[in-house]
Protein backbone atom coordinates (compact mmCIF):
# COMPACT_ATOMS: atom_id res chain seq x y z
CA UNK A 1 0.00 0.00 0.00
CA UNK A 2 2.89 2.53 0.95
CA UNK A 3 4.66 1.91 -2.24
CA UNK A 4 1.79 2.18 -4.28
CA UNK A 5 1.30 5.64 -2.25
CA UNK A 6 4.78 6.77 -3.17
CA UNK A 7 4.69 5.55 -6.69
CA UNK A 8 1.06 8.09 -7.05
CA UNK A 9 2.53 10.98 -4.89
CA UNK A 10 6.64 10.52 -7.53
CA UNK A 11 3.83 10.37 -10.68
CA UNK A 12 2.23 13.30 -9.42
CA UNK A 13 5.01 15.16 -8.63
CA UNK A 14 6.27 14.63 -12.17
CA UNK A 15 2.76 15.18 -13.97
CA UNK A 16 3.06 18.79 -12.20
CA UNK A 17 6.47 19.40 -13.43
CA UNK A 18 5.68 18.03 -17.01
CA UNK A 19 2.13 18.92 -17.82
CA UNK A 20 1.10 17.90 -20.74
CA UNK A 21 -1.66 20.41 -21.62
CA UNK A 22 1.40 23.01 -21.47
CA UNK A 23 3.40 21.15 -24.30
CA UNK A 24 3.00 22.88 -27.47
CA UNK A 25 4.74 25.93 -28.93
CA UNK A 26 1.93 28.51 -28.51
CA UNK A 27 2.23 28.05 -24.63
CA UNK A 28 5.98 27.80 -24.36
CA UNK A 29 7.11 30.11 -26.91
CA UNK A 30 4.73 32.09 -27.87
CA UNK A 31 2.86 33.31 -24.72
CA UNK A 32 5.98 32.98 -22.53
CA UNK A 33 6.64 36.22 -20.98
CA UNK A 34 10.00 37.71 -18.91
CA UNK A 35 9.57 39.99 -16.12
CA UNK A 36 11.51 43.40 -16.52
CA UNK A 37 13.54 44.25 -12.94
CA UNK A 38 16.46 44.69 -11.62
CA UNK A 39 17.53 41.29 -11.71
CA UNK A 40 16.51 40.87 -14.98
CA UNK A 41 20.31 40.64 -15.71
CA UNK A 42 20.32 37.64 -14.64
CA UNK A 43 17.97 35.83 -17.39
CA UNK A 44 20.45 35.70 -19.64
CA UNK A 45 23.20 33.81 -18.03
CA UNK A 46 21.94 30.67 -18.55
CA UNK A 47 21.75 31.58 -22.22
CA UNK A 48 25.12 32.82 -22.19
CA UNK A 49 26.59 29.26 -20.54
CA UNK A 50 24.48 27.77 -23.64
CA UNK A 51 25.83 30.15 -26.24
CA UNK A 52 29.54 29.19 -24.70
CA UNK A 53 29.20 25.28 -24.99
CA UNK A 54 27.75 25.39 -28.45
CA UNK A 55 31.42 27.45 -28.90
CA UNK A 56 33.02 24.27 -27.14
CA UNK A 57 31.38 22.06 -29.32
CA UNK A 58 32.26 23.60 -32.85
CA UNK A 59 35.48 24.01 -31.95
CA UNK A 60 35.88 20.48 -30.01
CA UNK A 61 34.81 18.79 -33.30
CA UNK A 62 37.18 20.94 -35.43
CA UNK A 63 40.11 20.30 -33.04
CA UNK A 64 39.25 16.50 -33.68
CA UNK A 65 40.37 16.51 -37.30
CA UNK A 66 44.14 16.80 -36.03
CA UNK A 67 44.19 15.71 -32.48
CA UNK A 68 46.03 12.69 -31.67
CA UNK A 69 44.50 10.87 -28.22
CA UNK A 70 48.26 8.78 -27.86
CA UNK A 71 50.89 9.78 -25.51
CA UNK A 72 53.21 9.96 -28.14
CA UNK A 73 51.63 12.13 -30.58
CA UNK A 74 48.93 14.08 -28.42
CA UNK A 75 51.54 16.96 -27.70
CA UNK A 76 52.99 17.17 -31.07
CA UNK A 77 49.39 17.45 -32.28
CA UNK A 78 48.43 19.94 -30.37
CA UNK A 79 51.84 21.90 -31.14
CA UNK A 80 50.89 21.09 -35.18
CA UNK A 81 47.04 22.45 -34.77
CA UNK A 82 48.97 26.03 -33.14
CA UNK A 83 51.96 26.13 -35.10
CA UNK A 84 50.79 24.56 -38.46
CA UNK A 85 47.16 24.17 -39.08
CA UNK A 86 45.41 27.29 -40.75
CA UNK A 87 43.53 29.27 -37.79
CA UNK A 88 44.33 26.19 -35.71
CA UNK A 89 45.73 28.60 -32.94
CA UNK A 90 42.82 30.68 -32.86
CA UNK A 91 40.23 27.40 -32.63
CA UNK A 92 42.24 25.77 -30.10
CA UNK A 93 42.41 29.02 -28.25
CA UNK A 94 38.32 29.83 -28.52
CA UNK A 95 38.08 26.35 -26.80
CA UNK A 96 40.28 27.06 -24.08
CA UNK A 97 39.24 30.54 -23.24
CA UNK A 98 35.39 29.57 -24.20
CA UNK A 99 35.76 26.87 -21.68
CA UNK A 100 36.67 29.00 -18.68
CA UNK A 101 33.85 31.15 -20.07
CA UNK A 102 31.33 28.54 -19.88
CA UNK A 103 32.43 27.43 -16.15
CA UNK A 104 32.38 30.75 -15.44
CA UNK A 105 28.92 31.50 -16.86
CA UNK A 106 27.48 27.96 -15.40
CA UNK A 107 28.53 29.54 -11.65
CA UNK A 108 27.04 32.99 -12.07
CA UNK A 109 23.72 31.06 -13.38
CA UNK A 110 23.64 29.29 -10.46
CA UNK A 111 24.35 31.82 -7.90
CA UNK A 112 21.47 34.02 -9.97
CA UNK A 113 18.83 31.75 -10.01
CA UNK A 114 19.65 30.65 -6.08
CA UNK A 115 19.54 34.50 -5.41
CA UNK A 116 16.01 34.63 -7.04
CA UNK A 117 14.74 31.54 -5.83
CA UNK A 118 14.34 30.12 -9.41
CA UNK A 119 14.12 26.32 -7.78
CA UNK A 120 11.00 27.07 -6.06
CA UNK A 121 7.72 24.73 -6.80
CA UNK A 122 7.34 24.11 -9.55
CA UNK A 123 11.07 24.07 -10.60
CA UNK A 124 12.75 21.85 -8.86
CA UNK A 125 13.77 19.58 -11.48
CA UNK A 126 15.23 22.56 -13.44
CA UNK A 127 17.65 23.16 -10.47
CA UNK A 128 18.45 19.77 -10.45
CA UNK A 129 19.02 19.44 -14.15
CA UNK A 130 21.65 22.23 -13.91
CA UNK A 131 23.33 21.38 -11.05
CA UNK A 132 23.78 17.92 -12.83
CA UNK A 133 25.21 20.42 -15.80
CA UNK A 134 27.67 21.57 -13.66
CA UNK A 135 29.02 18.66 -12.68
CA UNK A 136 29.39 17.37 -15.80
CA UNK A 137 30.99 20.66 -16.74
CA UNK A 138 33.55 20.48 -14.31
CA UNK A 139 34.16 17.01 -15.56
CA UNK A 140 34.99 18.55 -18.71
CA UNK A 141 37.24 20.50 -17.09
CA UNK A 142 39.45 18.20 -15.43
CA UNK A 143 39.39 15.52 -18.55
CA UNK A 144 40.09 18.39 -21.13
CA UNK A 145 42.86 19.27 -18.88
CA UNK A 146 44.77 16.16 -19.72
CA UNK A 147 44.52 15.88 -23.54
CA UNK A 148 47.87 18.64 -24.90
CA UNK A 149 49.94 15.94 -22.36
CA UNK A 150 52.10 18.83 -21.45
CA UNK A 151 53.63 18.86 -18.04
CA UNK A 152 51.30 20.38 -16.03
CA UNK A 153 48.15 18.49 -17.80
CA UNK A 154 49.68 15.14 -16.73
CA UNK A 155 51.19 15.92 -12.93
CA UNK A 156 47.83 18.12 -12.67
CA UNK A 157 45.85 14.87 -13.81
CA UNK A 158 47.85 12.99 -11.26
CA UNK A 159 47.33 14.92 -8.44
CA UNK A 160 43.94 15.44 -8.88
CA UNK A 161 43.17 11.17 -9.29
CA UNK A 162 45.73 10.86 -6.28
CA UNK A 163 43.33 12.71 -4.17
CA UNK A 164 40.19 10.72 -5.12
CA UNK A 165 41.97 7.63 -3.55
CA UNK A 166 42.79 9.45 -0.39
CA UNK A 167 38.85 9.71 0.29
CA UNK A 168 38.75 6.06 0.63
CA UNK A 169 40.64 6.52 3.92
CA UNK A 170 37.81 8.58 5.41
CA UNK A 171 35.34 6.09 3.78
CA UNK A 172 33.71 3.91 6.26
CA UNK A 173 33.32 -0.41 5.04
CA UNK A 174 33.14 -1.67 1.55
CA UNK A 175 32.62 2.35 0.75
CA UNK A 176 36.28 2.76 1.57
CA UNK A 177 37.40 0.46 -1.84
CA UNK A 178 35.01 2.63 -4.03
CA UNK A 179 37.57 5.74 -4.66
CA UNK A 180 40.02 3.41 -5.46
CA UNK A 181 38.20 1.51 -7.66
CA UNK A 182 37.12 4.94 -9.22
CA UNK A 183 40.49 5.66 -9.70
CA UNK A 184 41.79 2.59 -11.27
CA UNK A 185 38.79 3.30 -13.95
CA UNK A 186 39.68 6.73 -14.94
CA UNK A 187 43.26 5.59 -14.54
CA UNK A 188 43.08 2.24 -16.47
CA UNK A 189 46.79 1.41 -15.63
CA UNK A 190 49.11 1.83 -12.51
CA UNK A 191 50.33 5.24 -13.65
CA UNK A 192 48.66 8.02 -15.91
CA UNK A 193 49.70 6.65 -19.38
CA UNK A 194 48.26 5.96 -22.70
CA UNK A 195 44.89 4.12 -20.75
CA UNK A 196 44.34 7.31 -18.79
CA UNK A 197 44.39 9.47 -22.01
CA UNK A 198 42.08 6.95 -24.15
CA UNK A 199 39.89 7.25 -21.45
CA UNK A 200 39.88 10.60 -20.57
CA UNK A 201 39.45 11.10 -24.34
CA UNK A 202 36.04 8.95 -24.74
CA UNK A 203 34.51 10.47 -21.82
CA UNK A 204 35.75 14.46 -22.92
CA UNK A 205 34.29 13.87 -26.89
CA UNK A 206 31.84 11.56 -26.57
CA UNK A 207 30.36 10.19 -23.13
CA UNK A 208 30.49 13.62 -21.33
CA UNK A 209 29.33 15.26 -24.77
CA UNK A 210 26.17 12.87 -24.74
CA UNK A 211 25.33 13.34 -21.07
CA UNK A 212 25.51 17.21 -20.98
CA UNK A 213 23.02 17.16 -24.46
CA UNK A 214 20.93 14.55 -22.63
CA UNK A 215 20.52 16.75 -19.13
CA UNK A 216 20.51 19.82 -21.48
CA UNK A 217 17.41 19.07 -23.06
CA UNK A 218 15.41 18.12 -20.05
CA UNK A 219 16.68 21.59 -18.28
CA UNK A 220 16.16 23.75 -21.09
CA UNK A 221 12.72 22.29 -21.98
CA UNK A 222 11.97 22.37 -18.23
CA UNK A 223 12.67 25.99 -18.69
CA UNK A 224 10.21 26.46 -21.69
CA UNK A 225 7.79 24.55 -20.03
CA UNK A 226 7.32 26.86 -16.68
CA UNK A 227 8.81 29.92 -18.23
CA UNK A 228 11.02 32.43 -16.82
CA UNK A 229 10.67 32.45 -12.56
CA UNK A 230 9.39 36.00 -10.91
CA UNK A 231 12.95 36.35 -9.19
CA UNK A 232 11.87 39.20 -7.10
CA UNK A 233 9.35 39.30 -4.31
CA UNK A 234 7.36 41.67 -5.42
CA UNK A 235 6.23 40.63 -8.65
CA UNK A 236 7.42 42.83 -11.66
CA UNK A 237 5.36 45.58 -12.83
CA UNK A 238 6.46 44.80 -16.58
CA UNK A 239 7.20 42.16 -18.77
CA UNK A 240 8.34 41.20 -22.24
CA UNK A 241 7.82 38.78 -24.68
CA UNK A 242 9.95 35.96 -25.20
CA UNK A 243 9.84 35.59 -28.66
CA UNK A 244 10.54 37.90 -30.48
CA UNK A 245 11.39 40.45 -27.92
CA UNK A 246 14.07 39.38 -25.60
CA UNK A 247 15.06 36.06 -27.88
CA UNK A 248 16.43 39.06 -30.10
CA UNK A 249 18.22 40.73 -26.78
CA UNK A 250 19.82 37.26 -26.10
CA UNK A 251 21.41 37.18 -29.73
CA UNK A 252 22.80 40.35 -29.04
CA UNK A 253 24.09 39.23 -26.43
CA UNK A 254 25.55 36.63 -27.48
CA UNK A 255 26.92 38.66 -30.43
CA UNK A 256 28.77 40.32 -27.81
CA UNK A 257 30.30 37.40 -26.49
CA UNK A 258 31.19 36.05 -29.60
CA UNK A 259 33.07 39.29 -30.12
CA UNK A 260 34.76 39.34 -27.11
CA UNK A 261 36.00 35.51 -26.92
CA UNK A 262 37.08 35.81 -30.62
CA UNK A 263 39.08 39.16 -30.04
CA UNK A 264 39.90 37.35 -26.54
CA UNK A 265 41.43 34.14 -28.75
CA UNK A 266 42.91 35.94 -31.06
CA UNK A 267 45.11 38.49 -29.11
CA UNK A 268 45.83 36.36 -25.60
CA UNK A 269 47.14 33.08 -26.14
CA UNK A 270 45.28 31.39 -23.21
CA UNK A 271 48.79 29.24 -22.23
CA UNK A 272 50.75 32.75 -21.57
CA UNK A 273 49.30 32.94 -18.03
CA UNK A 274 51.36 29.48 -17.24
CA UNK A 275 55.25 29.55 -16.71
CA UNK A 276 56.38 27.87 -20.15
CA UNK A 277 58.11 24.86 -18.45
CA UNK A 278 55.03 23.92 -16.97
CA UNK A 279 53.92 23.67 -20.91
CA UNK A 280 56.71 21.55 -22.17
CA UNK A 281 55.89 17.88 -23.60
CA UNK A 282 55.04 15.44 -20.52
CA UNK A 283 58.58 13.75 -19.73
CA UNK A 284 57.95 10.66 -17.27
CA UNK A 285 61.39 10.08 -16.16
CA UNK A 286 62.05 13.49 -15.40
CA UNK A 287 61.01 15.61 -11.97
CA UNK A 288 57.78 16.92 -11.21
CA UNK A 289 58.51 20.57 -12.34
CA UNK A 290 57.44 23.42 -9.87
CA UNK A 291 54.03 25.74 -10.33
CA UNK A 292 51.67 22.05 -10.50
CA UNK A 293 48.12 23.30 -9.93
CA UNK A 294 44.46 22.77 -11.51
CA UNK A 295 42.64 25.25 -13.74
CA UNK A 296 41.35 28.34 -11.99
CA UNK A 297 37.63 26.95 -11.79
CA UNK A 298 38.85 24.24 -8.89
CA UNK A 299 41.43 26.99 -6.97
CA UNK A 300 38.21 27.15 -4.95
CA UNK A 301 38.52 23.76 -3.69
CA UNK A 302 42.43 23.21 -4.17
CA UNK A 303 43.58 25.75 -2.40
CA UNK A 304 41.71 25.19 0.95
CA UNK A 305 42.63 21.32 0.44
CA UNK A 306 46.35 22.50 0.98
CA UNK A 307 45.55 24.43 3.60
CA UNK A 308 43.30 22.12 6.03
CA UNK A 309 43.25 18.58 6.51
CA UNK A 310 41.85 15.95 3.64
CA UNK A 311 38.69 15.23 5.67
CA UNK A 312 37.73 18.76 5.96
CA UNK A 313 37.25 19.80 2.73
CA UNK A 314 36.09 16.00 1.86
CA UNK A 315 33.06 16.56 4.11
CA UNK A 316 32.66 20.32 3.18
CA UNK A 317 32.28 18.85 -0.66
CA UNK A 318 30.32 15.80 0.47
CA UNK A 319 27.94 18.80 2.23
CA UNK A 320 28.11 21.05 -0.78
CA UNK A 321 27.43 18.97 -3.11
CA UNK A 322 24.35 17.01 -1.44
CA UNK A 323 23.47 20.55 -0.55
CA UNK A 324 23.22 21.77 -3.83
CA UNK A 325 20.80 18.68 -5.25
CA UNK A 326 18.51 19.32 -2.28
CA UNK A 327 18.29 23.31 -2.37
CA UNK A 328 14.45 23.34 -3.37
CA UNK A 329 13.91 21.37 -0.09
CA UNK A 330 16.25 22.73 1.80
CA UNK A 331 15.68 26.69 1.18
CA UNK A 332 11.83 26.27 0.26
CA UNK A 333 10.45 28.92 2.69
CA UNK A 334 13.88 31.12 2.92
CA UNK A 335 12.89 34.73 1.45
CA UNK A 336 14.88 35.91 -1.60
CA UNK A 337 17.04 38.27 0.88
CA UNK A 338 18.43 35.67 2.28
CA UNK A 339 19.07 33.63 -0.49
CA UNK A 340 20.72 36.85 -2.44
CA UNK A 341 22.92 37.24 1.14
CA UNK A 342 24.10 33.81 0.73
CA UNK A 343 24.55 34.22 -2.85
CA UNK A 344 26.85 36.66 -2.33
CA UNK A 345 28.72 35.67 -0.17
CA UNK A 346 29.77 32.79 -1.72
CA UNK A 347 30.35 34.49 -4.64
CA UNK A 348 33.08 36.57 -2.34
CA UNK A 349 34.52 33.33 -1.39
CA UNK A 350 35.11 32.43 -4.77
CA UNK A 351 36.37 35.12 -6.12
CA UNK A 352 38.39 35.38 -2.88
CA UNK A 353 39.86 32.15 -3.29
CA UNK A 354 40.46 32.06 -7.42
CA UNK A 355 42.40 35.09 -7.62
CA UNK A 356 43.80 35.52 -4.01
CA UNK A 357 44.34 31.69 -2.90
CA UNK A 358 47.76 31.55 -3.39
CA UNK A 359 48.51 34.26 -1.51
CA UNK A 360 46.40 33.04 1.42
CA UNK A 361 48.15 29.66 0.97
CA UNK A 362 51.49 31.29 1.25
CA UNK A 363 50.20 33.51 4.10
CA UNK A 364 48.83 30.63 5.96
CA UNK A 365 52.06 28.17 5.44
CA UNK A 366 54.33 31.35 7.16
CA UNK B 1 66.22 20.28 -11.00
CA UNK B 2 69.08 22.27 -12.09
CA UNK B 3 72.87 22.20 -12.74
CA UNK B 4 74.85 22.44 -9.67
CA UNK B 5 77.79 21.24 -11.51
CA UNK B 6 80.06 24.44 -10.81
CA UNK B 7 83.85 24.79 -12.85
CA UNK B 8 84.67 20.82 -13.90
CA UNK B 9 82.55 19.09 -16.42
CA UNK B 10 82.85 15.35 -16.17
CA UNK B 11 80.56 14.78 -18.92
CA UNK B 12 82.48 17.20 -21.24
CA UNK B 13 85.50 15.19 -20.25
CA UNK B 14 83.96 11.71 -21.27
CA UNK B 15 82.98 13.55 -24.83
CA UNK B 16 86.03 14.78 -25.64
CA UNK B 17 87.61 11.39 -24.26
CA UNK B 18 85.28 9.97 -27.16
CA UNK B 19 86.23 12.02 -29.88
CA UNK B 20 89.97 11.69 -29.02
CA UNK B 21 89.61 7.55 -29.15
CA UNK B 22 87.50 6.83 -31.57
CA UNK B 23 85.64 9.08 -33.09
CA UNK B 24 82.36 7.60 -32.13
CA UNK B 25 79.38 7.99 -29.36
CA UNK B 26 78.81 4.74 -27.04
CA UNK B 27 76.25 4.84 -24.79
CA UNK B 28 77.61 3.88 -21.16
CA UNK B 29 76.64 -0.07 -21.18
CA UNK B 30 78.15 -0.25 -24.15
CA UNK B 31 81.26 1.58 -23.03
CA UNK B 32 80.76 -0.67 -19.60
CA UNK B 33 81.44 -4.13 -21.81
CA UNK B 34 84.10 -2.87 -24.01
CA UNK B 35 87.28 -5.11 -23.02
CA UNK B 36 90.50 -2.78 -21.76
CA UNK B 37 92.84 -3.35 -24.30
CA UNK B 38 95.17 -0.14 -23.67
CA UNK B 39 95.21 0.93 -20.32
CA UNK B 40 97.72 3.06 -20.52
CA UNK B 41 96.64 5.14 -24.08
CA UNK B 42 92.90 5.33 -21.70
CA UNK B 43 94.71 7.22 -18.65
CA UNK B 44 96.73 9.43 -21.26
CA UNK B 45 93.59 10.34 -23.22
CA UNK B 46 91.25 10.69 -20.01
CA UNK B 47 94.44 12.82 -18.53
CA UNK B 48 93.91 14.46 -21.36
CA UNK B 49 90.23 14.87 -21.43
CA UNK B 50 90.93 16.60 -17.84
CA UNK B 51 93.38 18.93 -19.21
CA UNK B 52 91.31 20.12 -22.38
CA UNK B 53 88.33 20.25 -19.73
CA UNK B 54 89.76 22.68 -17.65
CA UNK B 55 91.46 24.78 -20.30
CA UNK B 56 88.26 25.10 -22.47
CA UNK B 57 85.36 26.77 -20.75
CA UNK B 58 83.17 24.02 -19.13
CA UNK B 59 79.54 24.00 -20.55
CA UNK B 60 77.42 25.10 -17.75
CA UNK B 61 73.91 26.30 -17.81
CA UNK B 62 74.12 29.35 -15.86
CA UNK B 63 71.57 29.03 -12.87
CA UNK B 64 71.86 32.88 -12.11
CA UNK B 65 70.28 33.65 -14.89
CA UNK B 66 67.56 31.43 -14.47
CA UNK B 67 67.28 32.91 -10.25
CA UNK B 68 67.08 36.00 -12.24
CA UNK B 69 64.41 35.33 -14.78
CA UNK B 70 62.20 33.93 -11.44
CA UNK B 71 62.25 37.39 -9.65
CA UNK B 72 59.26 37.83 -12.01
CA UNK B 73 57.26 35.32 -10.58
CA UNK B 74 57.57 33.19 -13.48
CA UNK B 75 59.33 29.45 -12.96
CA UNK B 76 61.81 28.90 -15.66
CA UNK B 77 64.30 26.48 -16.28
CA UNK B 78 67.24 25.99 -19.02
CA UNK B 79 65.34 25.22 -21.83
CA UNK B 80 65.11 29.23 -22.26
CA UNK B 81 68.82 29.12 -23.54
CA UNK B 82 69.78 25.45 -23.99
CA UNK B 83 68.28 23.21 -26.68
CA UNK B 84 67.74 20.19 -24.02
CA UNK B 85 65.10 21.73 -21.23
CA UNK B 86 67.39 20.17 -18.08
CA UNK B 87 70.71 21.85 -19.35
CA UNK B 88 73.55 21.00 -21.34
CA UNK B 89 75.09 18.03 -19.39
CA UNK B 90 74.06 14.31 -19.54
CA UNK B 91 73.79 12.01 -22.01
CA UNK B 92 70.37 13.07 -24.02
CA UNK B 93 69.52 14.82 -27.04
CA UNK B 94 70.99 18.55 -26.82
CA UNK B 95 73.21 17.63 -24.26
CA UNK B 96 77.06 17.20 -24.45
CA UNK B 97 77.07 13.45 -24.21
CA UNK B 98 74.75 12.95 -27.21
CA UNK B 99 77.14 15.36 -29.51
CA UNK B 100 78.99 14.00 -32.49
CA UNK B 101 82.19 15.36 -33.65
CA UNK B 102 80.77 17.34 -35.95
CA UNK B 103 78.34 19.24 -33.36
CA UNK B 104 81.75 19.15 -30.73
CA UNK B 105 83.17 21.32 -33.20
CA UNK B 106 80.66 23.77 -33.41
CA UNK B 107 80.56 23.91 -29.48
CA UNK B 108 83.76 24.55 -29.16
CA UNK B 109 83.66 27.31 -31.80
CA UNK B 110 81.00 28.84 -29.49
CA UNK B 111 82.84 28.15 -26.64
CA UNK B 112 85.91 30.19 -28.69
CA UNK B 113 83.31 33.26 -29.41
CA UNK B 114 84.50 35.65 -26.59
CA UNK B 115 83.20 38.80 -28.20
CA UNK B 116 80.16 39.69 -29.89
CA UNK B 117 79.26 39.63 -33.66
CA UNK B 118 80.34 35.86 -34.26
CA UNK B 119 77.95 33.45 -35.90
CA UNK B 120 77.55 30.63 -33.65
CA UNK B 121 75.58 27.69 -34.14
CA UNK B 122 76.68 25.45 -30.68
CA UNK B 123 74.06 22.60 -30.83
CA UNK B 124 73.68 22.92 -26.78
CA UNK B 125 72.55 26.01 -27.33
CA UNK B 126 68.63 26.94 -29.07
CA UNK B 127 67.97 30.00 -30.92
CA UNK B 128 67.67 32.14 -28.27
CA UNK B 129 71.09 31.06 -26.48
CA UNK B 130 72.84 31.27 -29.47
CA UNK B 131 71.82 34.68 -30.10
CA UNK B 132 72.69 35.70 -26.95
CA UNK B 133 76.54 34.26 -27.54
CA UNK B 134 76.13 36.47 -31.29
CA UNK B 135 74.83 39.51 -30.00
CA UNK B 136 77.15 40.27 -26.50
CA UNK B 137 79.88 37.33 -27.00
CA UNK B 138 80.64 34.91 -24.31
CA UNK B 139 82.57 37.11 -22.55
CA UNK B 140 79.90 39.05 -21.65
CA UNK B 141 77.65 36.45 -20.78
CA UNK B 142 79.88 35.18 -18.11
CA UNK B 143 80.63 38.57 -16.62
CA UNK B 144 76.97 39.05 -16.55
CA UNK B 145 76.12 35.80 -14.06
CA UNK B 146 77.35 38.62 -11.59
CA UNK B 147 74.52 40.88 -12.74
CA UNK B 148 72.13 39.34 -15.09
CA UNK B 149 70.36 42.58 -15.56
CA UNK B 150 73.54 43.55 -17.60
CA UNK B 151 72.22 41.29 -20.29
CA UNK B 152 68.93 42.77 -20.55
CA UNK B 153 70.56 45.98 -21.23
CA UNK B 154 73.00 44.52 -23.51
CA UNK B 155 70.83 42.58 -25.71
CA UNK B 156 69.09 45.64 -26.38
CA UNK B 157 64.72 46.38 -27.25
CA UNK B 158 65.07 45.60 -30.35
CA UNK B 159 65.27 42.09 -31.38
CA UNK B 160 62.46 39.75 -31.16
CA UNK B 161 63.00 35.64 -31.93
CA UNK B 162 59.72 34.76 -32.12
CA UNK B 163 57.93 37.63 -33.48
CA UNK B 164 55.33 38.02 -30.29
CA UNK B 165 56.06 41.83 -30.58
CA UNK B 166 57.80 41.16 -26.88
CA UNK B 167 61.70 41.97 -27.14
CA UNK B 168 63.82 38.83 -26.15
CA UNK B 169 65.49 41.01 -23.87
CA UNK B 170 62.26 41.87 -22.12
CA UNK B 171 60.89 38.00 -22.25
CA UNK B 172 64.23 36.88 -20.66
CA UNK B 173 63.70 39.39 -18.05
CA UNK B 174 59.69 38.93 -17.73
CA UNK B 175 60.73 34.81 -17.40
CA UNK B 176 58.91 33.80 -20.27
CA UNK B 177 59.45 32.14 -23.47
CA UNK B 178 61.12 34.24 -26.42
CA UNK B 179 61.00 30.66 -28.68
CA UNK B 180 57.23 31.06 -28.62
CA UNK B 181 54.88 33.63 -29.86
CA UNK B 182 52.21 32.01 -27.60
CA UNK B 183 54.26 32.90 -24.50
CA UNK B 184 55.03 36.42 -22.99
CA UNK B 185 53.68 38.83 -20.95
CA UNK B 186 49.42 38.66 -20.93
CA UNK B 187 48.59 42.24 -21.27
CA UNK B 188 51.99 43.05 -23.71
CA UNK B 189 50.99 40.18 -26.02
CA UNK B 190 47.05 41.54 -25.82
CA UNK B 191 48.37 45.05 -27.01
CA UNK B 192 50.70 43.67 -29.78
CA UNK B 193 48.03 41.52 -31.35
CA UNK B 194 44.92 43.53 -30.87
CA UNK B 195 47.15 46.17 -32.87
CA UNK B 196 48.52 43.72 -35.45
CA UNK B 197 45.01 41.97 -36.32
CA UNK B 198 42.65 45.09 -35.47
CA UNK B 199 41.88 44.53 -39.45
CA UNK B 200 40.71 41.43 -38.61
CA UNK B 201 38.83 42.68 -35.52
CA UNK B 202 37.07 45.52 -37.37
CA UNK B 203 36.00 43.14 -40.03
CA UNK B 204 34.94 40.12 -37.36
CA UNK B 205 32.72 43.25 -35.67
CA UNK B 206 31.29 44.32 -39.03
CA UNK B 207 30.36 40.44 -39.97
CA UNK B 208 28.68 39.62 -36.69
CA UNK B 209 26.61 42.97 -36.71
CA UNK B 210 25.35 41.90 -39.75
CA UNK B 211 24.51 38.73 -39.14
CA UNK B 212 22.68 39.65 -36.15
CA UNK B 213 20.78 42.19 -37.75
CA UNK B 214 19.51 40.04 -40.63
CA UNK B 215 18.48 36.93 -37.52
CA UNK B 216 16.61 39.73 -35.78
CA UNK B 217 15.03 40.61 -38.53
CA UNK B 218 13.78 37.24 -39.40
CA UNK B 219 12.59 36.92 -36.34
CA UNK B 220 10.53 39.70 -36.65
CA UNK B 221 9.64 38.46 -39.77
CA UNK B 222 8.99 35.25 -38.69
CA UNK B 223 6.37 36.74 -35.51
CA UNK B 224 4.66 39.11 -38.18
CA UNK B 225 3.90 36.28 -40.57
CA UNK B 226 2.36 33.89 -37.44
CA UNK B 227 0.44 36.79 -36.45
CA UNK B 228 -0.97 37.35 -39.29
CA UNK B 229 -1.46 33.95 -40.10
CA UNK B 230 -3.58 33.57 -36.83
CA UNK B 231 -5.88 36.81 -37.05
CA UNK B 232 -6.96 35.48 -40.95
CA UNK B 233 -7.93 31.92 -38.87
Amino acid sequence: MKTREALGSFSEFIARRFPVEKMNFHYMVEKKEVPTHKMTWGYYTGGLTLFFFLVQVVTGLLLLFYYQPTVSDAFLSVQYISEHVSCGALIRNMHAWSSSCMIFFAIVHLLTTFAMKAFANPREITWITGVLLLFITFTFGFTGYLLPWNQIAVNATKVGLQSIEEAGAYLPGALAELPRILRETFQGEASVGQSTLGRFYALHVVLLPLALALVLGVHLFSVQLHGMSQGVDLEARKSERFFPIFFSKDLGVWAVAFLALFVLALCLPFESFLPYPLLEPYNPLGSTPAGIKPEWYFFFVYYPLEMLPFWVIMLAMTVLSVGLFLVPWIFKGTTRKTLSFIAVAAAIYLVVMTVFGEQIYHLVKQ
Amino acid sequence: MMYRINRIDWTEAGSVWRSLSTGTSHSAPERARRPVSMPDLRIVLIAAGCIAASTIEPALSYPEFQTFSEKSGRTTNCAMCHTNADGPVGERKGQIGKLNEEELARLNKARTALQPGENVDSPILNDFGNYIIKTVGKQKVLEARKNPEMLVEALGPKHDLDDDGIPDAREFKDGTDPLNKFHGDAFALFTHNLSRYRGDVILAVLAVMLVVFGLINLIKALETLTRKTESTE
